[in-house]
């Protein structure tokens, strides 16, 4: 037989391969803070296989003890479910194993290879394996080549078992390192087997633009540029850099947010209807997106691109110091912590719509949306004082507080005609009332079943690195004048608000 | 919940206001996803399905509209009741309205257009029918053509074929989406089996299944009596996905069939949990050629299953399989109002309808 009778298609999401998750970096702060709790998370609502195991990979010397009692203390302060559920854990915690190595090591490799053929004996896993790569990313090649190397990645069509590799952003530094890197990667690694994660993508939110869009007749027939005058794609963080000054002196925000995040979220929202829900057909609406932003000029750059860093200033009433006093951070630091830009794409749905994108550190609150700005309505009727009415606004709220908003103007009670802007507003949590599961429980998952569509495919992220690496280069050897150049809990460079107020638009107020 | 406060049918709207107005002033939120309207007469099964509701409000918040008829009145009445409930811990930021309808005798018949103004426009509605629907009910008609997805509870009925034969009719001749709590109750049990058999080189086994078996809980309460069903449903559901023929069907709960290359012994067994829900199947036997598969929930974590795998050469070591809450669960809720109608459901009924299984 080769479909199986018993399971009902579109009904069941139980019957997964039996596998073993190997978790590079398993002593790291993403593995307590995101990947333990969704392992666990979905080990208790019953969405991993019955045969399943969790291996740590980390330099440091363990026991598979003491691996499992950090893991649950990570669970106790980070999981959505608290405290940890205590029969579950009993036996959850009894798949959860360590094996200690250098990244470089051979001997370590194999000595994971035999440690997981004896749990695979064990516990019925069948070899299959998610290979997890939660480490600095110039470990990914040396990894994924010795994981091949020591016959722990199976050809992809090997048929009978199967192993999949999940890599954490930054996927390059720029279009070479990013080029280079996939090169890399794909003398050992089918693209069938690489899941490149951006979490933003597992979001429940962001799933539902597609949704949004193609299953209500009402917004795709004006979702084009006879009725949108504008949208902005808004990343807001209060919060600063905290620990990650190394880090982020390396990257900034635009490699951080803007080059990954936002252009996911542009894609999906700009992107055609795809032919079906397949992942890669997906992946090919999007990429044609990506392919159809016009490249930036030298003009642009000195333009419509601003960038920032925040200085010293107040957050919710407390003082917080600017970007240059942070630890681990150069007091001349020219990293950008802020940056906004106007973008268009060239196809026939956008023609001559602009895209604007902000993304900042320290803003006066956090918050991530996507709001379509439609054009006015004919201004024959219900003028007031030469007065403009607002136009409507459709915002998708991202995170947190996860909605739909629609502003439309309504009439004010009474005898004269004064207009006011009203907003319809569905929130996710009023509506179905419990928390979504976090966005890494989805992924890995859909990993898990070897569905890639939530996950960046190599074109995509090429595409991306194509637009915004001249920009890159051009910042390097232009460094800005005036960082620091706005402060902390503002809205940004006064700039920025210059750039979008020349187009007669401003930025809209979260 | 708020007080069941008694009202005039004709103030239910504007008492519900008043309920609401110090509740605004707390920011709940007044959410509804759907209409769910219930019907079912004053019993001891009351009680329970005030509790599924409970239960499907807590996950998906609905405005429910509770009707509750007692035959056994001597009077006609019809008295209306409104409440405001909150799902789960009373910090929720959501709560959602009901409006109880107690009615008798020639009463019966104002029902539906008293509940016709209060459906929330919009929203699909449903009706959680807690009687048979086999027999003639004066609302059915008039509540289902209301409703776009009827939920049902073969628990109610005394008449296994007959309630599958009505349940097929509703779907196949008059187009409604149904579902039912009973095959709700056994999809953990389902996506199991699902589970065992899919790796490609088991699959071929299915075909070589020569005896089955369940064990299911024998203890009664006052609202739960007919304990074989859930076993039942699962025995049919192998031979309708199976293509089994049934040879014996009058031995119960003893059944012969034919599979696809060698008969099968099907039995269905009892045994007594105090803390289990009644009727609830409480582990399966399978064999295949010199293969045993035995899966039991657990004495101390009930919606776990221990599940062992064993053949005359190999024992595979046992593993732990969680079920899920299927009698109160997110998964019941979901199964009975967000999924469409299960073509495995449909298949099932009729092998219950046509082999007259009860």
């Amino acid at each position: 037989m080769s479909v199986n009778p018993l399971v009902e298609a579109g009904r069941s999401f139980r019957n997964i391969d039996p596998c073993i998750v190997v978790i590079f970096g398993a002593t790291g702060d993403l593995t307590g803070r995101k990947l333990a709790p969704a392992l666990y998370n979905l080990g208790r609502e019953g969405m991993l296989p019955p045969n399943f195991a969790c291996v740590g990979f980390a330099r440091r010397e363990k026991t598979h003890e003491v691996f499992r009692e950090e893991i649950k203390n990570d669970l106790n302060s980070f999981s959505r479910t608290k405290p940890v559920d205590e029969p579950f854990w009993k036996t959850f915690q009894e798949k959860i194993f360590y094996h200690r190595s250098e990244f470089d090591d051979d001997a370590g490799y194999k000595a994971l290879a035999t440690f997981l053929n004896q749990l695979d004996a064990k516990l019925s896993t069948r070899g299959n394996r998610v290979f997890y790569l939660s480490v600095q990313p110039k470990f990914f090649p040396l990894i994924v080549e010795k994981l091949k190397k020591n016959g722990l990645i199976y050809d992809a069509k090997s048929g009978d078992k199967w192993s999949r590799v999940i890599i954490e952003k930054p996927f390059g530094h720029n279009f070479s390192s990013a080029d280079a890197l996939q090169k890399d990667l794909s003398k050992h690694l089918d693209e069938s087997q690489t899941y490149r994660i951006d979490h933003y993508l597992g979001k429940e939110t962001v799933q539902n633009i597609l949704v949004f869009r193609f299953a209500n007749s009402i917004f795709e027939s004006v979702w084009n540029y006879k009725h949108i005058d504008h949208v902005q794609i808004t990343v807001a963080e209060e919060i600063g850099i905290g620990s990650r000054g190394h880090f982020f002196e390396e990257q900034g925000l635009l490699r951080d947010i803007l080059q990954n995040h936002m252009m996911q979220l542009l894609s999906l929202v700009a992107m055609e209807p795809p032919v079906n829900l397949s992942a890669n057909a997906i992946r090919d609406e999007k990429v044609k997106v990506l392919e159809s932003i016009r490249r930036f000029s030298e003009q642009d750059f000195k333009g419509t691109i601003l960038r920032g860093q925040y200085g010293p200033g107040f957050i919710n009433g407390k003082e917080v110091t600017g970007y240059r006093q942070e630890k681990d951070v150069s007091p001349t630091s020219n990293i950008e912590t802020y940056v906004a830009l106007k973008l268009f794409i060239d196809n026939w749905r956008w023609a001559g719509v602009p895209f604007y994108l902000r993304c900042g550190k320290r803003l006066p609150k956090r918050g991530t949306e996507i709001a379509v700005i439609f054009k006015d309505a004919p201004g024959v009727l219900f003028q007031q004082h030469g007065k403009k009415h607002d136009p409507n606004v459709l915002a998708l709220r991202i995170q947190p507080d996860e909605g739909i908003a629609m502003k439309i103007n309504c009439k004010v009670p009474g005898p004269s005609s004064p207009i006011q802007p009203v907003k319809m507003d569905f929130r996710y949590g009023s509506y179905f009332g419990q928390s979504p599961p976090e966005a890494y429980e989805r992924l890995i998952w859909d990993c898990i079943t070897g569905d890639n569509t939530l996950f960046a495919r190599a074109d995509e992220v090429a595409q991306s690195w194509k637009l915004y690496t001249p920009l890159l280069d051009f910042w390097a050897a232009n460094p800005p004048a005036s960082f620091p150049n706005y402060a902390s809990g503002t809205w940004g460079p006064k700039e920025a608000d210059a750039m979008i107020g020349k187009d007669g638009k401003s930025w809209r107020i979260l | 919940m708020t007080a069941q406060q008694i009202v005039d049918p004709s103030r239910i709207e504007a008492e519900l206001l008043k309920i609401w107005e110090p509740l605004a002033k707390e920011n709940k939120m007044r959410a509804s996803l759907f209409n769910l309207i219930i019907f079912n007469k004053l019993s001891q099964r009351t009680d329970y399905i005030r509790k599924i509701v409970e239960k499907v409000v807590e996950k998906f918040p609905c405005r429910t509209l509770f009707i509750s008829e007692d035959s056994s009145a001597g009077q006609n009445y019809l008295k209306t009741a409104v409440s405001v409930l909150f799902p789960g811990a009373t910090e929720n930021a959501f709560a959602c309205d009901q409006i109880d309808i107690g009615v008798a005798g020639a009463n019966l018949h104002q029902v539906p257009s008293l509940l016709l103004p209060h459906l929330v426009p919009d929203l699909p509605i449903y009706l959680l029918w807690g009687e048979d629907p086999s027999q003639d009910h004066p609302l059915f008609e008039p509540l289902s053509q209301l409703a776009h997805r009827l939920i049902f509870d073969s628990e109610a009925t005394d008449n296994l074929p007959a309630f599958a034969a009505k349940l097929l009719d509703l779907n196949e001749k008059e187009g409604f989406e149904i579902a039912d709590l009973n095959w709700a109750r056994t999809e953990g049990w389902r996506d199991l089996l699902a589970s065992v058999f899919q790796p490609s080189e088991r699959r071929e086994a299915l075909s070589t299944l020569s005896s089955v078996s369940f064990v299911h809980n024998s203890r009664t309460t006052e609202s739960f009596c007919h304990l074989k069903i859930q076993s039942m449903y699962l025995l049919a559901w192998l031979a309708s996905r199976l293509q089994w023929k049934w040879l014996t069907t009058d031995k119960a709960p003893f059944f012969t069939l034919q599979g696809a290359k060698n008969r099968v012994e099907a039995q269905i067994q009892t045994a007594r949990h105090e803390k289990l829900g009644p009727g609830t199947v409480i582990s399966v036997d399978l064999t295949w050629e010199n293969h045993h598969f035995f899966a039991a929930r657990l004495s101390d974590q009930y919606h776990v299953v221990k599940v062992e795998l064993s053949s005359h050469e190999s024992c595979d070591l046992p593993y732990h399989y969680v079920l899920g809450q299927t009698a109160t669960g997110q998964s019941l809720v979901k199964e009975i109002c967000t999924k469409g109608t299960s073509t495995h459901y449909l298949g099932m009924l009729r092998q219950l309808r046509d082999q007259k299984l009860c």
